[in-house]
């Protein structure tokens, strides 16, 4: 990611998209629009890029916009006949079809019930109709996705999920040096993790809750205390 | 039920539910409390009489009282009203349906309406002007600013502070005339008082037997029930508010009515120091506090934990000056004493709402108080309060709230006068 923090505005036309535009197809994230021939920022933020060529702006929010191919967590919220609709945080809720998971035929359903947490990708998002979600990649594998079993599961702005997503953060990196967990983080900004012990997960969401207020200068100070945290 | 829960709000997927679970079953909680152990309360005064913001954690409650002239009811033509309304829409993340939404504001106002105005905590014949004709009808206005769990409490002591907090204009009626008088012609009066409660909640799991006090939002969406009790400061039983599906019995209940006692005997003195220190401010010129200020922290923030831990302080030195042993429960002060011995003079049947093997377990319990009566006579009278105030059914209860009122009045009455 390049270090290039000029601050856009809701309306402004970003140059710097369109000319990337020009030699290679570019990927515009949340915060930046087409219209016709032009890039508009629709968010006000400092806009980010990462290579080779998607760009988005990173401003505070909490409410999920669903896009195509994001891994999301969602909550099950209930079964209508042979969809479960799940509550991905975005203003609708989504839907994905029990033949959406790994080896599931129509005699062998998966079993979710309600308030189950689901690790899933977004297959389709759209202003329109509500959006759809798969629990398998295209070969019918369900690799990292799925059913989320115990551990804990929190909430947080979609600012933080980003950038814990993002491949230099250091916080994950850091945190990983502390203590063994799994972790999983939906853009929808729900994060799930799971460390051996009930107090590493109290302090591992807390650590990773606490830097939601932080810069980048901080995070390395926030996941150290954990050790220290942890040992008391 | 899931149809209906707002996913939004923390707690609510199975996850979070079987984690705290477990989370309390290990006693532990989240932000690392104890147990036992409350957020620190801070209140902020603003410029106004009887405007307090209360905060708890994250939970922020904004309460503002006022006061018009209006006409009583036919049935009680001799007394001015209390209104207590609360709003619980400036929560942006409470926008859930209509149902859940009403059940939760309705649950907040009638456990407000049955610790302020059903134990008539106001004077409320105090407020009236002419009789069938004119009377000070108070309202408090409750505002919900954020929801990070416990709004009961933090409710509960936004009103009274809010409340106590409060002056009204005074009046002169003659010949149908009302006259009000200024500030600057006559001092305002504060409103007179039978008796100070304030509530306590407690969540209870089926992994524990352990009650949380003062829950977040997570540990109060993930809790089977929640209790909460309201007492006053003379440690009297106002209101008790029990749900949930949790298997709860009269050990845990009477656990929590004791701690809640002694924690609203003390909130009530927290709320009496921070009136006073901010009487001392007000007497400062050129001191505005606006409502960014009172919203903002750049206010005068009054701490419970900064505010009693002097309190505590003060006793040590008080104890080391004295040399005397102070009693193991130093918040049950002098004026505890006569509602003590009255209680004890009628002594409530258990056997009437209790099932057998409860009734062995309360025999044995007697026996205890009885032991620890001798002991310390104090500790003993506030066990055997609580009890009677929650079993008797509301015609035998009335009467004796109202002996009680009377007899707290008059003391009230000269202290403040």
């Amino acid at each position: 990611m390049s270090e290039n923090t000029s601050v856009i505005m809701p309306g402004e036309r970003v140059r710097v998209v369109e000319d990337a535009a020009k030699n290679k197809r570019v990927i515009l994230g949340p915060g930046l629009r087409r219209l016709d021939d032009k890039v508009v920022a629709s968010k006000a933020g400092p806009l980010r890029h990462k290579d080779p060529n998607t760009f988005w702006v990173d401003n505070y929010q909490r409410r999920y916009v669903p896009a195509r191919g994001d891994l999301i967590i969602g909550i099950v919220k209930a079964r209508v006949g042979d969809l479960y609709r799940v509550d991905i945080g975005s203003a609708d809720t989504a839907a994905i079809s029990y033949l959406a998971f790994e080896a599931a035929t129509k005699k062998n359903r998966p079993d979710l019930n309600p308030g189950d947490l689901l690790y899933a990708r977004v297959l389709n998002a759209n202003a329109d109709i509500e959006p759809e979600l798969v629990c398998v990649n295209s070969n019918g594998k369900r690799g990292k996705l799925g059913v989320l079993q115990d551990g804990f599961f929190f909430k947080c702005s979609l600012n933080l999920a980003r950038l814990l997503l993002r491949e230099s953060c250091p916080a994950l990196a850091a945190l990983t040096d502390e203590l063994p967990f799994e972790i999983a983080v939906g853009v929808n900004g729900r994060i799930w993790v799971k460390a051996h012990s009930m107090r590493e997960t109290v302090g591992l969401a807390n650590a990773i809750m606490s830097l939601e207020q932080a810069g980048y200068a901080e995070i390395d100070k926030i996941c150290g205390d954990l050790n220290s945290v942890m040992q008391t | 039920m899931f149809m209906n829960a707002n996913l939004f709000e923390p707690g609510k997927s199975k996850s979070e539910r079987s984690f705290i679970q477990s989370a309390v079953k290990q006693n532990t909680r989240f932000d690392g409390r104890k147990s036992n152990e409350f957020r620190d309360v801070k209140l902020t005064f603003g410029s106004d009489w009887g405007t307090v913001a209360v905060s708890m954690g994250d939970t922020k409650v904004l309460a503002q009282v006022s006061c018009d002239i209006g006409t009583p009811s036919s049935a009680r033509a001799n007394e001015g009203t209390l209104y207590l309304n609360v709003d619980i829409k400036g929560v942006a993340f409470l926008d859930e349906i209509q149902s859940t939404h009403d059940q939760r504001f309705l649950t907040l106002n009638s456990l407000l309406e049955r610790t302020f105005r059903s134990s008539r905590c106001l004077d409320l014949e105090s407020l009236c002007i002419a009789v069938e004709q004119h009377v000070w009808c108070v309202r408090v206005d409750i505002n919900v600013l954020n929801h990070d769990g416990n709004l009961y409490d933090a409710s509960t002591i936004a009103a009274l502070a809010a409340l106590m907090h409060f002056r009204r204009p005074e009046v002169s009626y003659a010949e149908e005339k009302i006259h009000t008088f200024s500030e600057r012609e006559r001092e305002l009066m504060p409103l007179l008082f039978l008796h100070y409660p304030v509530s306590v909640t407690y969540c209870l799991y089926k992994s524990s037997s352990n009650p949380l006090v003062d829950p977040t939002l997570l540990e109060e969406n993930a809790a089977d029930s929640i209790i909460v009790l309201s007492f006053n400061s003379y440690q009297e039983l106002c209101t008790l508010n029990a749900g949930g599906t949790a298997p709860t019995n009269v050990r845990t209940i009477m656990q929590c009515a004791r701690s809640a006692a002694n924690r609203s005997k003390a909130l009530v003195q927290f709320i009496r120091k921070a009136l006073e220190l901010d009487a001392e401010r007000r007497l400062q010129p050129n001191r505005v506090v606006g409502l960014v200020d009172l919203l903002s922290d750049t206010a005068p923030l009054l701490s419970f934990k900064h505010l009693m831990a002097e309190n505590v302080r003060q006793e040590v030195v008080q104890k080391k000056i004295s040399d005397k042993p102070i009693p193991s429960t130093e918040t049950v002060g002098d004026e505890q004493l006569p509602a003590d011995t009255k209680i004890d003079e009628a002594p409530m049947d258990e056997t009437t709402w209790l099932s057998v093997e409860q009734n062995t377990w309360i025999e044995q319990q007697v026996k205890n108080v009885q032991q620890s009566l001798k002991e310390s006579t104090q500790v003993a009278g506030k066990t055997s309060k609580s009890k009677p105030n929650r079993s008797k059914n509301k015609a035998s209860k009335k009467p004796a709230i109202r002996k009680q009122d009377q007899s707290d009045s008059e003391e009230e009455v000269t202290q403040i006068l």
